[in-house]
């Protein structure tokens, strides 16, 4: 280890961040209203639409099954496409979104699912709207679980950065292979491994402290 | 019948249905739920809905407020029929009719003045202003100091509260309770029926409540409808029902609420049925003989055990009992003399 190969991990940690972070985010851009729309679509939902739920179910278990390994690959097109190129951080994002946005759904979506349905009948009642159940009863009711899901996303995501490293990704998943393994250095690939594992841990315990911190049902 | 009068007759009515039928329907499988059901309920009723479980009287009051939609029939709130509204204009109507559940149905993540600010922002209400009134209806629910407690840190009876003070928010005209109080203990259910039964005095709210508790009826509403099986059996005045119940059901419902369904309910009882209550002692002369089920059997008339306590003492029955014979005075006084012939010492009671 010197000097050099120190730097490159801090300056790869960033961008694992950076990439688990954004892809997360835009993940949750796109999978949020996806699951919503699987919840209240549903036949149980406030508003059934059995089509419209059938669509994005088979899309969504289609995209599911697919490795993301060969996900990767297949999106290569894509990818260049989109951002000019389809290799480094910021091209990796695209993959890792469109991998990481129906596990998104299904996680949101039964989140949503868990709400109590004598609340939301409470606020049919009342006279709510199914736009003010969405947005005043269900997510609100569900957000303690909806961050359970963000901080299993981060964590999945992360791993999936590491894997995408190592098809031209960046970040710390191509410094294991390029710098670690590829050169036989196992103390490297040993350190990567250690700031991979405080990541997740940091992820965790950031996610489940605010999770608990929010909620008011004990 | 004068135009007039009939008019007049017509604008007391808060709700009304008619003809109202209610079928789920699951592909090859059909429930009916609901079969023709016609009721008026008037402005300021407490009017009750009694049933088994499964009798369907969930379902009808979820057709009051077209939570569910009706098979077929119409319900009329003060005149309008709900399934002529669209959509929009449904909502508008539900925040005149406010509900109360079984199991309080509060938003968990929000404290108790939220809650009750809840059904106010639905309505545009401005903050400042929900937030006055939230507390207002605290205070009316004797909850001032639970404003900022979670529902998890509120007991069910607290909850209820918490629940009334909110349908109360956007002041109702109509008070819709599902099982209100089948989640509680006898007291805290009392202390519920006694803030309905305020809160119907006080703001002339129309109130109907849903149980399949007899006591609950008889504590606070003047009307009745009984439901078996998806079909009104029987209505009309409490008291009425309760001196001369017609149905089988009813009668079921009241005899299965005196063997002490909730507390109190065997002293309403008696209350109801007038006859004679005579005292009988069994002492050591009064020999081995089933004597009450012989005098009923010889006078083809039941009388009603209020109350035994008596002892098997070498086969000879010691102890007392309290019995309630017919309202018909000569009956009463044949059964007086079968009882002392037995050699049986007796008494009358007088409350």
């Amino acid at each position: 280890m010197n000097e050099q190969l120190w730097q490159l991990l801090g300056q790869d940690t960033l961008t694992t961040i950076y990439m688990t972070l954004v892809s997360t985010a835009f993940g949750y851009l796109v999978g949020l209203p996806l699951g919503v729309v699987l919840t209240v679509t549903d036949k149980d939902g406030i508003s059934p639409h059995p089509l419209i739920y059938r669509i994005i179910d088979v899309i969504t278990n289609i995209m599911r099954s697919i490795p993301f390994i060969i996900l990767l690959m297949v999106l290569i097109p894509f990818t260049r496409f989109l951002i000019g190129k389809s290799y480094g951080p910021t091209a990796t994002i695209i993959p890792l979104v469109i991998s990481a946005a129906p596990y998104i759904s299904r996680m949101v979506e039964s989140s949503l699912t868990e709400v109590d349905k004598g609340v939301i009948e409470a606020a049919r009642s009342m006279g709510a709207s199914n736009w003010e159940i969405i947005f005043r009863v269900l997510l609100p009711e569900a957000r303690i679980s909806l961050i359970v899901g963000v901080t299993i996303t981060l964590g999945t995501v992360l791993g999936y950065t590491a894997m995408a490293g190592t098809v031209g990704g960046g970040g710390l998943g191509a410094d294991a292979k390029t710098y670690g393994y590829q050169r036989g250095n196992m103390i490297f690939l040993g350190w990567t491994i250690v700031i991979l594992v405080v990541l997740f841990q940091i992820f965790q315990m950031t996610g489940m402290k605010i999770a608990d911190m929010m909620d008011h049902r004990k | 019948m004068g135009l007039l009068p009939q008019k007049k007759r017509m604008s007391m009515i808060e709700i009304e249905v008619k003809h109202l039928s209610k079928t789920f329907r699951q592909k090859d499988l059909s429930v009916d739920a609901l079969c023709d059901i016609s009721l008026s309920i008037e402005k300021g009723d407490i009017f009750g809905i009694i049933g088994m479980s499964g009798a369907g009287k969930s379902t009808l009051v979820r057709c009051l407020n077209y939570l569910e939609r009706p098979s077929d029939g119409q319900v009329f709130i003060e005149g309008r029929e709900l399934g002529t509204l669209s959509e929009k204009e449904l909502r508008r109507e539900r925040m005149k009719i406010a509900m109360i559940f079984q199991s309080f149905n509060l938003l968990s993540q929000k404290n108790s003045l939220d809650n009750i600010c809840f059904p106010m922002q639905i309505q545009g209400k401005n903050r400042k202003e929900a937030r006055e009134r939230a507390k207002e209806l605290l205070e009316l629910v004797g909850l001032s100091d639970k404003a900022k407690s979670y529902p998890s840190q509120l007991s069910g009876g607290q909850q209820q509260r918490v629940a009334i003070a909110r349908a109360l928010a956007c002041e109702p005209s109509i008070l819709l309770c599902d099982e209100a109080t089948s989640a509680l203990d006898p007291q805290t259910t009392e202390s519920i029926l006694n803030l309905l039964k305020e809160i119907n005095e006080k703001m002339g709210i129309t109130i109907v409540i849903i149980t399949h508790q007899m006591a609950v009826i008889q504590k606070v509403c003047n009307r009745v409808a009984i439901i078996e099986n998806g079909h009104l059996v029987e209505h009309g005045s409490v008291m009425e029902i309760f001196e001369h119940p017609k149905s089988h059901a009813a009668r079921e419902l009241i005899l299965r609420d005196a063997h002490g369904d909730i507390s109190g309910a065997a002293a309403m009882v008696d209350e109801i049925h007038k006859g004679q209550k005579l005292r009988i002692v069994f002492s050591e002369n009064s020999a081995y003989e089933p004597v009450i089920s012989n005098m009923i059997l010889q006078f083809g008339q039941p009388v009603n055990i209020l109350g035994a306590n008596t002892k098997n003492v070498g086969g000879v029955a010691k102890g007392d009992m309290l019995l309630q014979l017919p309202e018909n005075r000569e009956m009463q006084f044949k059964m007086e003399n079968y009882l002392i012939e037995r050699g049986l010492a007796i008494e009358e009671v007088n409350d």
